[in-house]
């Protein structure tokens, strides 16, 4: 299959910091990928790297199938982390100017971006300084700037922080229409469940790494973590009956709630029944465990405690902020 | 390289700079100051001519000069001087200034207001015995009824005839407060010529006579080049040099400033991000220094243009060697390359004009260097000093606009040496400016030093 992005042995140093160790990525074409990891763990400059904003220290990295983004960057739609806009400039003058320098014909530019404008309900607008705009609606501009000369490639630096609900959801949109439009997609994220619920596969980097690259089903088969969720409904059995239980590694209390391990080779249907048996449940599942999961057991075995908890805490945090409805 | 990008960039950043409010205001600004100084601001001023109206009392213990003051401060003697000293203004200035200039300058008033208006002045004797004290107490006296009393003059006994050692007494002129100085010189002026004229009148001679004696009109000045004889004018080209200076350094600095101020804004605004997602670092620079080159060429063309179609206007294109233009624009496009990509390279170093500030300080140190010596290099054009100066990048093309327009213009292997000079100039900043913009406009956080902006030239 023909490959949108590959990157080989690409090592980035700042300094004295190594941003980038040895990164390996390959995106098949039409693909919707995620990039995650936590903050600082080398995504944006992966990507600024891929946009070829950034260069190499060693390694090679080829998109749409040349040497170097720069030979294919009107083929590419990239919306940086930071989204900057000239506050001076009229919405339409903006879309121009960036519709330009994207390799858009002069011809016909102003009709599209009517189009554009209309599509995000932002008919009324063009005529507005960027300044004029609230904050939501210079989003909508600066998704537009990057989408509207059609792209092959799309390449999102955490396309979804800071936006609020109704952008989130026009954002997934504009993603799968890129997508069913034939376009590549690759977002990075530090927020688990967005790539979760976007992406086919996802490769996980941390401290400038790649600690795996999967697909989604996969890793979630793999990471089959076997834990059951468990809340009694009227009389708690105690943290010693529960273990006590053969089928039953480890325990664990979380609020109202216990998370119980099962041991190597038991069943989890046996143990729901035995539970069932021991305390009727208010609440009983089979935990099925999220990327963050995966990313906290993958990398949190280099880590020490006190760090892993760090990680969880961020992952988790960011997962509750970044949650769109 | 793409071209149609580049030049996107470029019209972007002129219209984005050029076709602002806050731009226009600024460019007419100046032209328009400057009219204000030399036609509207004399306008005003003779607008309100003082209506002076007083007595000048008079102390003479010679008894010889009342008659002659009198005369001589009367309204018709003054209109009288005013017309001789028109004639003479004019007579002067033709040689200097053109005709229609001095036309135009009396039409506006400008004599009149040199001169003020015709005062209505009285002369009344006092006694000879008369205490002086009691003359001035007049002075200090609150009189609302006219004319009042403005001066009082005191001629000592020996201003006409000697006294025993051979030597000439003077005169004492007390003033009311707030009489016009104009006044007061008119006043001095016919005391003195009262004595003068009886003094000489004393010696058995003609004091008209001796005054026509005594006067050389102001002589012809012209210039032998190769091609001819030029008329030389004295004051235009004593101007000219600081015009051209001026013409050279207003379109490169203000072109520059803008250039850091843009680059700032769209790195502060991270707006560059999105750029360069579109165009490379070096197609950016490219087009906004062009596109700055041109804001500075339309400064130059609508500067030198009212320059040349006044000096056209006045006849006196002549006083300007056109060569001198076709240098102005070479010199313009070599030093504000090299001023620019300075400028841009800050810009792309730093996040916001605060910390410009540090790094601009010492480059523009290095460009008031010439502004600050102009005087010395118009003065000594051939110095070591002006000679060194002008292969000296980044002041090597004003210190050599200075010499050109100055009254020993260098010789031409010179000029072009210099030229060749400017060129190697204007590589090395882009190249280096490059590198800068490279790693720069994505850097956040602490400003760079010059140190790390050379370590960055050197790494990328």
């Amino acid at each position: 299959m023909e490959r949108a992005i590959r990157m080989r042995g690409v090592r980035k140093t700042f300094g004295s910091k190594v941003a980038l160790d040895g990164l390996e990525l390959e995106v098949p074409q039409g693909a919707v990928w995620g990039l995650i990891g936590p903050n600082g763990a080398g995504k944006t400059t992966a990507l600024r790297i891929v946009m070829a904003i950034l260069f190499p220290d060693d390694g090679e990295v080829e998109v749409l199938g040349r040497a170097s983004a720069l030979e294919a960057r009107d083929r590419i739609g990239y919306l940086p982390e930071e989204r900057g806009v000239y506050r001076k400039l009229k919405v339409r003058t903006f879309l121009r100017h960036i519709g330009i320098l994207k390799g858009m014909s002069r011809r016909g530019l102003d009709e599209k971006i009517e189009g554009w404008l209309e599509r995000v309900d932002l008919g009324d607008v063009g005529r507005k300084k960027l300044e004029e705009l609230s904050k939501g609606m210079q989003q909508k501009v600066q998704f537009i700037a990057t989408v509207q000369h059609e792209p092959d490639l799309l390449i999102l630096d955490e396309p979804f922080s800071g936006l609020d609900p109704v952008n989130m959801r026009l954002l997934r949109e504009l993603i799968d229409e890129q997508h069913a439009r034939g376009a590549t997609v690759l977002f990075s994220t530090h927020v688990m469940q967005q790539a979760e619920e976007l992406c086919e596969h996802v490769v996980m980097i941390d401290e400038g790494r790649k600690v795996l690259d999967d697909s989604v089903p996969e890793i979630r088969r793999q990471f089959d973590l076997r834990t059951i969720l468990y809340e009694p409904m009227h009389d708690d059995p105690g943290e010693a009956r529960l273990a006590a239980l053969p089928m039953i590694q480890r325990v664990r209390r979380h609020q109202e709630r216990w998370e119980l391990h099962l041991a190597e080779g038991a069943d989890p249907a046996d143990a729901m029944r035995a539970l069932v048996d021991l305390a009727p449940p208010a609440l009983l599942e089979v935990h099925r465990p999220s990327l963050e999961d995966v990313f906290v057991e993958i990398v949190g075995q280099r880590r020490s405690a006190e760090e892993r908890e760090r990680l969880r805490r961020e992952l988790a945090g960011a997962a509750v902020d970044g949650r769109d409805s | 390289m793409n071209p149609r990008k580049v030049l996107q960039v470029a019209s972007r950043e002129f219209l984005s700079t050029a076709a602002t409010k806050a731009f226009v205001f600024g460019v007419l600004i100046l032209p328009a100051m400057m009219s204000v100084l030399i036609f509207v601001l004399p306008r005003v001023m003779t607008a309100t001519p003082p209506a002076v109206r007083g007595r000048v009392l008079v102390i003479d213990p010679t008894g010889r000069l009342v008659p002659s003051l009198a005369e001589a401060l009367s309204p018709e003697a003054f209109i009288e001087r005013s017309r001789e000293l028109k004639e003479k203004i004019r007579k002067a200035t033709e040689d200097r200034l053109p005709a229609p200039l001095i036309d135009q300058a009396e039409r506006q008033g400008a004599f009149e207001q040199a001169l003020g208006t015709v005062p209505q002045l009285v002369v009344e004797p006092l006694p000879p015995g008369e205490d002086v004290e009691h003359a001035k107490r007049a002075l200090r006296e609150k009189e609302d009824d006219e004319p009042r009393v403005l001066a009082v003059v005191q001629i000592d006994p020996d201003a006409v005839e000697p006294a025993g050692d051979g030597t000439y007494g003077a005169y004492a002129l007390f003033l009311r407060k707030g009489v016009d100085d104009r006044i007061t010189e008119q006043i001095e002026r016919a005391v003195r010529d009262a004595i003068v004229d009886e003094r000489v009148a004393g010696r058995g001679l003609d004091a008209d006579e001796l005054r026509v004696l005594m006067r050389v009109r102001g002589a012809r000045t012209v210039t032998i080049t190769e091609t001819g004889e030029r008329e030389t004018n004295e004051i235009l080209k004593a101007m000219l040099p600081m015009a051209f200076f001026m013409l050279l350094w207003i379109p490169v600095i203000t072109g520059g400033q803008y250039l850091m101020t843009t680059t700032i804004e769209e790195k502060s605004s991270r707006v560059v991000e999105v750029l360069l997602s579109a165009v490379s670092s070096l197609e950016l620079m490219t087009g906004k220094i062009l596109g700055q080159m041109a804001v500075g060429l339309l400064l130059l063309a609508i500067y030198g243009g009212l320059g040349v179609a006044g000096l056209a206007a006045f006849a006196m294109l002549g006083l300007v060697d056109l060569s001198l233009l076709f240098y102005l624009a070479v010199f313009f496009v070599i030093t504000y390359f090299v001023i620019a990509a300075l400028m841009g390279a800050i810009g792309a170093a730093v996040t916001d004009l605060r910390e410009a500030q540090a790094l601009l300080g010492p480059v523009m140190i290095v460009l008031m260097i010439p502004l600050m010596l102009w005087f010395w290099i118009m003065r000594e054009p051939d110095s070591m000093f002006a000679v060194v100066a002008s292969f000296i990048p980044p002041v090597n093309m004003f210190v050599m606009m200075l010499r050109m327009t100055s009254s020993a213009p260098p010789p031409t292997w010179q000029v072009w040496l210099s030229i060749l000079v400017g060129v190697l100039a204007v590589f090395g900043a882009l190249w280096a400016a490059a590198k800068v913009f490279r790693i720069g406009l994505l850097l956040h956080g602490k400003p760079p030093t010059f140190r790390t902006l050379i370590r960055w030239i050197r790494m990328a």
